[in-house]
């Protein structure tokens, strides 16, 4: 691994794009992010947020206007670095021929040798579920089949870190739960993942850390188990009371749920005793993680980023 | 070394119906000359040649002003830059890619060149020299167009490498000082091809090649510092 503390760092990395007639769009803003060695990163925000900008500036696809940036402890743009890296852009693009060869083509070009290639390039293939289909040429394949000879392409030099924009959106849902448990997989061998997607859940059930971008900024990062229980609210269920005695009560199952702040949590408790009531739970929401995107991505514009290490 | 090896391979092997159909052109135009009244006319048998032979500098031109456009609008370029790739590695590529396809047909004009041209008297080792000085013109003019296809549009790209490729040409003519031809050595290049003739062959003179190899190097410096800064992922449409 790296003896720069992060596996991938972005310290006040700005990106701006010029048009012809010297127009400016910022599509990164002063963006600060460390992604530490061994955990699934989760990487989220609308579309335009900046997202792919600060992939591609990892890859040394473009150099930043301003800040700088390591990937595995060397500087953006380092070839030698990108041996140790596998990439999955969001529109997946490779040259016309058969699955395998594909394979070996990129597997070479990234310094691979033949006797390691060729098996290494059957195991991946027959994990990403394209094994009978290795020799067939991708130009016949569907949209989820190249998603997924994109992603062993990526896999295929077993790189310490993987980057995935979009990884699953073309994927249908038996194939999506594959990549996810061969993300886990990965995780659990040591790799580190940064994953660019808009599917809330996935990254839910996968990330340990996840940062929301929004208008080149960065609005959040956190571990995702504390994001979505840092709500306000809490749930208390009871039963032997009367739904009507509080605001917004819902009834359920013959009990009845209400949600209120923390400091109306021990007058309501009180209360419903007062009533002759039992309290059977008192928990802290938990929220989707589409409710927190949602919320985070409304927050003003000029709200400074939480928690950015 | 090697991926700019197989880098230039893919490149041939992606272009390979363009180069088929010049090969295809090449044979036709040898089995016409062999087989008909032609082969008799060695003065026309000559101008065919000529004509023919300059048309891959031509060719080198279009190869090389549109490589990095068509892996950029295809968005390739990002799965093989994303690799242990240096972008110098990826230019390297697709010149020494270029220089093959264009290898390619200079190698079966030489051997038709060699039957038709030969069976009429024109010394053979005279067309194997042409058919160098016809190649190293290729690699300059296609290096050439490589340079400023990593900043314009190849229809611009294009545009660009004919006017720096013909301005030494047009010194020449204008001023009357052949030497204004070696500048950017294109031109004087294939001036030897095409003022060779069965009277009068062209002499020998490696300067040229020499010179234009040099200046390969030259620009193909220069292409690679230009697309250092170049931000690959921005669509080129």
């Amino acid at each position: 691994m790296t003896d720069m503390g992060g596996v991938l760092q972005f310290n006040n990395v700005t990106k701006e794009y010029r048009s012809l007639f010297g127009k400016r769009f910022r599509a990164l803003d002063t963006f600060n992010l460390e992604i530490q060695a061994g955990e699934i990163f989760g990487f989220l925000g609308p579309n335009g947020a900046g997202k792919t900008t600060a992939i591609h500036l990892a890859m040394g696809f473009m150099r930043p206007t301003a800040g700088s940036g390591r990937l595995l402890g060397e500087p953006f743009g380092n070839a030698a670095t990108r041996r140790r890296v596998g990439f999955l852009p969001e529109n997946v693009a490779l040259y016309p021929r058969r699955a395998d060869q594909l394979l070996y083509f990129y597997g070479a070009i990234n310094g691979m040798r033949t006797s390691r290639l060729r098996p290494r390039a059957a195991q991946i293939l027959e994990l990403v579920g394209l094994k009978e289909d290795s020799r067939r040429h991708v130009s016949r394949f569907s949209r989820g089949m190249l998603q997924r000879v994109g992603l062993a392409q990526a896999l295929v030099n077993d790189p310490e870190l993987l980057i995935l924009d979009e990884p699953t959106s073309a994927l249908d849902p038996v194939a999506r739960v594959r990549v996810r448990e061969l993300l886990a997989a990965l995780r659990a061998a040591g790799k580190t993942i940064f994953l660019s997607s808009h599917l809330l859940s996935e990254i839910e059930l996968l990330c340990d850390r996840v940062a929301v971008l929004n208008q080149g900024k960065l609005v959040r990062v956190g571990k995702t188990s504390e994001l979505l229980q840092a709500s306000h609210q809490t749930e208390i269920v009871a039963r032997g009371v009367r739904s009507d005695s509080f605001v917004g009560a819902v009834v359920q199952n013959g009990t009845v749920k209400i949600v209120v702040p923390p400091d109306r949590q021990r007058a309501s408790v009180e209360r419903i005793w007062n009533l002759g009531g039992e309290v059977i739970s008192i928990t802290p929401q938990r929220r989707s993680l589409e409710e927190l995107f949602l919320e985070m991505i409304a927050e003003p514009k000029s709200a400074s980023a939480k928690g950015a290490q | 070394m090697k991926p700019v090896l197989l880098i230039a391979i893919n490149f041939v092997r992606e272009q390979r119906w363009p180069i088929l159909v010049m090969l295809l052109w090449v044979l036709l135009l040898a089995f016409l000359g062999l087989s008909t009244e032609a082969g008799r006319q060695r003065d026309d048998l000559l101008f065919v040649f000529k004509q023919v032979a300059v048309y891959v500098v031509a060719f080198s031109v279009f190869f090389g002003s549109s490589a990095i456009y068509n892996d950029r609008r295809s968005r390739r370029i990002l799965s093989v830059l994303s690799k242990a790739v240096a972008r110098q590695d990826y230019l390297s590529g697709l010149v020494l890619g270029v220089t093959i396809a264009s290898a390619i047909y200079c190698f079966a004009l030489g051997l038709t060149g060699s039957w038709t041209l030969g069976q009429s008297g024109f010394p053979v080792w005279q067309v194997w020299f042409l058919m160098i000085c016809l190649l190293a013109a290729c690699l300059l003019a296609g290096t050439v167009a490589l340079m400023f296809s990593t900043f314009l549009n190849p229809f611009f790209a294009a545009g660009a490498t004919a006017a720096v490729m013909g301005l030494p040409a047009l010194a020449s003519y204008t001023s009357g000082h052949s030497q204004w031809g070696l500048a950017i050595p294109v031109y004087a290049l294939a001036a030897a091809v095409l003022k060779s003739s069965f009277e009068s062959p062209q002499t020998a003179s490696w300067f040229p090649v020499i010179l234009a190899v040099v200046e390969t190097v030259v620009f193909w410096i220069i292409a690679a510092r230009i697309f250092s800064y170049v931000d690959i992922a921005v669509s080129v449409e």
